[in-house]
């Protein structure tokens, strides 16, 4: 019920910014109370129940199409818990990040609790086809708030990252379908282990379900739709775009793809770990190469995300623990450089790396969290994606010894552009003089940074707050692939 | 042949519709300014007929008349629902706009005996039966095509459709004549032994022609080429309703010939199917693309759909008979209510893609609508859309033949395919500023309430579906 309830309740919140009055000011501030209760019930949910969460719990099950068995089948295991948990996170702080949505805040406010909502629904998901309904939810709202609110490149983007996202969904639905139709019924639980079905039927389901899933993290030769989309977008958007909507791909695989087709993904599983090295370093080179400051930090966000790949495929229960976390770390410190990259260049006026320069002596504030931020990108020890990157590399090393060793050398390219990104842009000379009258982050804006940065030095300190509620379930799931 | 009480409550949908269409003609001849009150006749008689099949399919009636050339089942009843509720949808989108001709009875009867042919139609059981049914129903609808006198389009696209339509209907009829010489019976029972074995070239060729016929009526490519003229000149109810209720029924009665009458010739007419379906999807998309006024544009789009549907049929063998029964059956409903809603967004925001912009600043009801329906028609979930393609693919994955599973690649194809010139809509809707110069449609009251419904229809399929398929699955055909 409490999974259900913490599902919608977004809904209503929508319903309720189209029926607020024309006032920016109270639109906001109710926004943040209605994005605030889904956060505190995750809370509530963990401290109350975080210690059972190894099969899915607080579970609720509703007929839906019973000729076919599929249902309206929803609950929590530690594998969605903490993108459960991150989802009503980032909402919030996109809603208080939201200071460059000038017009139409309302609208803005109903399309982005919509979203949530069909986040919050795909980490909760307990049937296939409830899964991809939830998945597909996200899609309007993304595209609407990328092409209402974006840039004046805003149009061709929304439309490339829908249909591409689409044309990757649809595959995957067909090989939902297939699964549930051939193994009669569409519940996750039932389906663990493949269903019943034999090895070919599987591989031939894998396959086009595992694509759907690599165009939505994205994957290195599947991503060209996401540089556009993410630079387009406005900072509240990028949040959302980058720390959440990847994971609908990657727990997509952790929770769907390896254990309910554990004979099907086999033959694929080096494939994706060697996704996953090229995502880190093709992330990490091209993200050297990038001028503009919102690009660079785009490509590195598609080169951690090489990570949670890696730590999938590996199989392994060190591995799949550190992909499962990689995938909350990896959001808070993405949206925390988006966040600063916005406030950055709304003072600047420019994103360009090599127009910026010297802004910590005026910026101390803002300049400081991008630095902290930057440091838990390169995976800085004491910084929560650390020990995630750590674990996924470990894992890695363990099934595929190559890829292990060319990730950990992602990791030293990572800190060259990243360390490079700093020196230039906050480091240094003061770059313009128009820059001495620079102010530093207002309250709002650091009420939107802060509790990244406080939860990144948390779980960097104390990662077992995750791991220890996620290790039941990661160990299930690599029971059912046969290791551990 | 005995007329008993069982067959005229079997037969009641038919007499209420005929009943209230003799009405409203009547009304229309002899009292003056009757706009309103044969308007009103009209709908009442579409909701009436409407209930009337609902309580039958609920008391669950089953019968057959006339020497088993006439059945009342699940089945029929299911597609008559199909016909009557957009008819009533119809008749309140005609009722302002044919008041204005001078003509609204004639046209509101025309609407009215569509619904007569159609219902009919999904009844028959004997070849010539459909025939007749089928051309009661079409020749009103090439009169509905024609009706507005204003615009030189709708003659040009009435003409267009009422020659290939009787094309299309002597093909058909040569088919059937064929299949009536091998089967020696024209009743589907009969014909379904003489084509339990290797098919002889006349009964081959008969099946094609047949096949053909029935291709040109749901506008399958390459049959399709009188959609887009037909539907951009005919009134906006006219092209609303003819484009989803007498071909849900067409769609319908093609089902019951294939799986009551040919069952054996599977192998033959799937492989057609699977072609006409293929072919029919990419040309509808492909040319959608092109279009900048959206009647044409949904004209294509509507060709595309009954490439989606086809790919049920292609699909119905093996096992996977009763899910593409359920494909056909679910995805007809569902492309209905979504259709149905985009075709009337029409009267009330025109027909220039242009003419949507900025919409959603303007009127955000209407812009929201359209966008569901667009959506839907995408096939994205929880709308309706979604689950008629869920469907057709669920079918296709169960036939386990390799010709479906490339027809089933091409319905994704297709689906992603579809998107820009959707999506274009939505784009034009809720991105762009409103243009000063958008000249709005001339649809009333009645036909804002009668879009906003349908949106909402299409939303809540999503909670309906679950009965809908239980109904289809008992539907009694196989």
């Amino acid at each position: 019920m409490i999974t259900t309830a913490t599902i919608f309740i977004p809904l209503l919140g929508a319903i309720l910014m189209l029926f607020m009055p024309d006032d920016a000011r109270l639109v906001r501030y109710t926004a943040m109370a209605v994005a605030a209760v889904p956060l505190v019930l995750t809370l509530y949910i963990y401290f109350a129940h975080g210690s059972d969460l190894g099969a899915a719990s607080l579970t609720q099950e509703l007929n839906w199409i019973p000729s076919l068995d599929i249902g309206y089948r929803v609950g929590l295991d530690g594998l969605g818990f903490g993108m459960f948990f991150l989802t009503a996170l980032l909402t919030l702080i996109a809603v208080v990040a939201s200071w460059d949505i000038q017009e139409n805040s309302r609208q803005y406010f109903a399309i982005l609790f919509l979203a949530e909502l069909g986040m919050l629904g795909v980490f909760a998901a307990q049937d296939l086809i409830l899964f991809y309904v939830f998945f597909e939810v996200t899609l309007i709202p993304m595209y609407l708030m990328v092409g209402i609110w974006g840039d004046e490149n805003r149009r061709s983007a929304a439309i490339k990252f829908f249909i591409y996202t689409f044309l990757g969904s649809t595959t995957m639905l067909a090989g939902f379908l297939a699964f549930g139709v051939l193994a009669g019924t569409f519940s996750i639980e039932e389906l663990n282990a493949g269903g019943g079905l034999g090895t070919t039927a599987q591989v031939a389901i894998a396959a086009p379900i595992l694509f759907g899933l690599l165009v939505k993290v994205p994957a290195v030769p599947l991503h060209s739709w996401l540089l556009d989309v993410y630079v387009s977008s406005p900072t509240s958007t990028n949040v959302v775009l980058s720390g959440i909507l990847p994971k609908l791909g990657t727990y997509g695989l952790i929770k769907i793809a390896l254990p309910l087709l554990p004979q099907g993904v086999e033959p694929f599983l080096p494939i994706v770990a060697a996704l996953g090295v090229v995502n880190i370093v093709y992330g990490a080179f091209v993200a050297f190469l990038q001028p503009d400051l919102k690009a660079l930090v785009a490509y590195s966000s598609i080169g951690t995300l090489g990570f949670i790949l890696l730590g999938t495929a590996s199989a392994d229960p060190v591995g799949m623990n550190g992909a499962v976390l990689q995938q909350v770390t990896h959001g808070l410190y993405s949206a925390l450089l988006f966040v600063l990259v916005g406030i950055i260049a709304s003072r600047t006026g420019t994103r360009t790396i090599s127009e910026l320069g010297g802004l910590t002596a005026r910026m101390p504030w803002a300049g400081g969290l991008l630095a902290l931020g930057a440091l838990a990108a390169m995976g800085v020890p004491g910084l929560a994606v650390f020990a995630s990157e750590f674990m996924s590399i470990m894992g890695g090393y363990t099934a595929f010894p190559l890829a292990g060793i060319l990730a950990s050398l992602g990791i030293v390219f990572s800190a060259m552009y990243l360390l490079y990104m700093l020196a230039r842009v906050i480091f240094g000379p003061i770059e313009k003089p128009a820059y001495e009258e620079l102010t530093d982050a207002g309250p709002m804006e650091m009420a939107a940074v802060v509790p990244l940065a406080v939860l990144l030095v948390l779980f960097g300190i104390l990662p077992g707050i995750l791991t220890g509620v996620q290790q039941p379930a990661v160990e299930a799931v690599v029971t059912v692939l046969g290791g551990g | 042949m005995s007329y008993t009480g069982e067959a005229f409550l079997g037969l009641m949908p038919e007499l209420i519709s005929t009943g209230f269409l003799i009405a409203v003609l009547m009304v229309g001849v002899f009292v003056e300014r009757s706009t309103g009150l044969v308007a009103s006749l009209a709908a009442l008689g579409a909701l009436v007929t409407f209930v009337g099949t609902a309580v039958l399919l609920f008391i669950g009636f089953e019968g057959e008349f006339f020497g088993g050339g006439y059945v009342v089942d699940a089945f029929a009843l299911y597609f008559k629902l199909i016909v009557t509720g957009p008819a009533f949808f119809a008749v309140l989108a005609a009722a302002r706009w044919s008041g204005g001709t001078g003509d609204g009875a004639e046209y509101l009867t025309l609407i009215l005996s569509v619904v007569v042919g159609a219902m009919l139609l999904v009844s028959m059981r004997d070849l010539f039966g459909i025939f007749l049914a089928l051309e009661l129903s079409t020749i009103p609808s090439y009169a509905m095509v024609a009706f507005d006198r204003r615009r030189r389009e709708s003659a040009e696209g009435g003409m267009k459709y009422l020659i290939t339509g009787v094309i299309a209907s002597s093909i058909m009829l040569y088919g059937m004549v064929l299949i009536y010489g091998v089967a020696g019976s024209a009743q589907l029972a009969d014909i379904a032994e003489a084509f339990s074995e290797q098919l002889t070239p006349v009964a081959l060729i008969g099946l094609v022609l047949l096949v053909s016929g029935f291709a040109f009526k749901v506008s399958a490519a390459p049959f399709h080429f009188w959609t887009p003229d037909a539907y951009q000149g005919a009134p906006t109810s006219a092209a609303a309703f003819l484009s989803v209720a007498p071909k849900a029924a067409i769609f319908g009665v093609l089902l019951r010939i294939l799986l009551e009458g040919m069952p054996g010739a599977t192998s033959v007419w799937a492989v057609v199917m699977a072609f006409l379906s293929i072919v029919t999807m990419f040309v509808g998309n492909l040319f959608a693309l092109r279009q900048r006024n959206v009647r044409r544009m949904l004209a294509y789009s509507s060709v595309a759909h009954s490439g989606y549907i086809l790919a049920a049929f292609a699909a119905l063998q093996g096992q996977a008979v009763p899910t593409g029964v359920q494909a056909v059956m679910i995805y007809s409903a569902a492309y209905a209510v979504m259709n149905m809603g985009a075709f009337l967004v029409i009267d009330l925001a025109g027909e220039e893609v242009k003419g949507y912009n900025g919409l959603f600043r303007t009127r955000p009801g209407l812009a929201i609508s359209m966008g569901v329906f667009m959506a839907a028609l995408v096939g994205l979930p929880p709308l309706s859309g979604f689950f008629g393609k869920a469907w057709v693919l669920l079918a296709g994955a169960q036939s386990g033949s390799g010709l479906v599973y490339v027809v089933v690649g091409a319905v994704v194809v297709n689906s992603v395919l579809s998107v820009p010139y959707y999506f274009g809509i939505i784009r034009n809707m809720f991105f762009e500023k409103p243009a000063g110069d958008a000249k709005p449609g001339e649809g009333g009251f009645a036909v804002e309430l009668s879009v906003y419904t349908l949106a909402a229809a299409t939303v809540i399929f999503a909670l309906v579906v679950g009965p809908l398929a239980a109904l289809a699955q008992a539907s009694g055909l196989l």
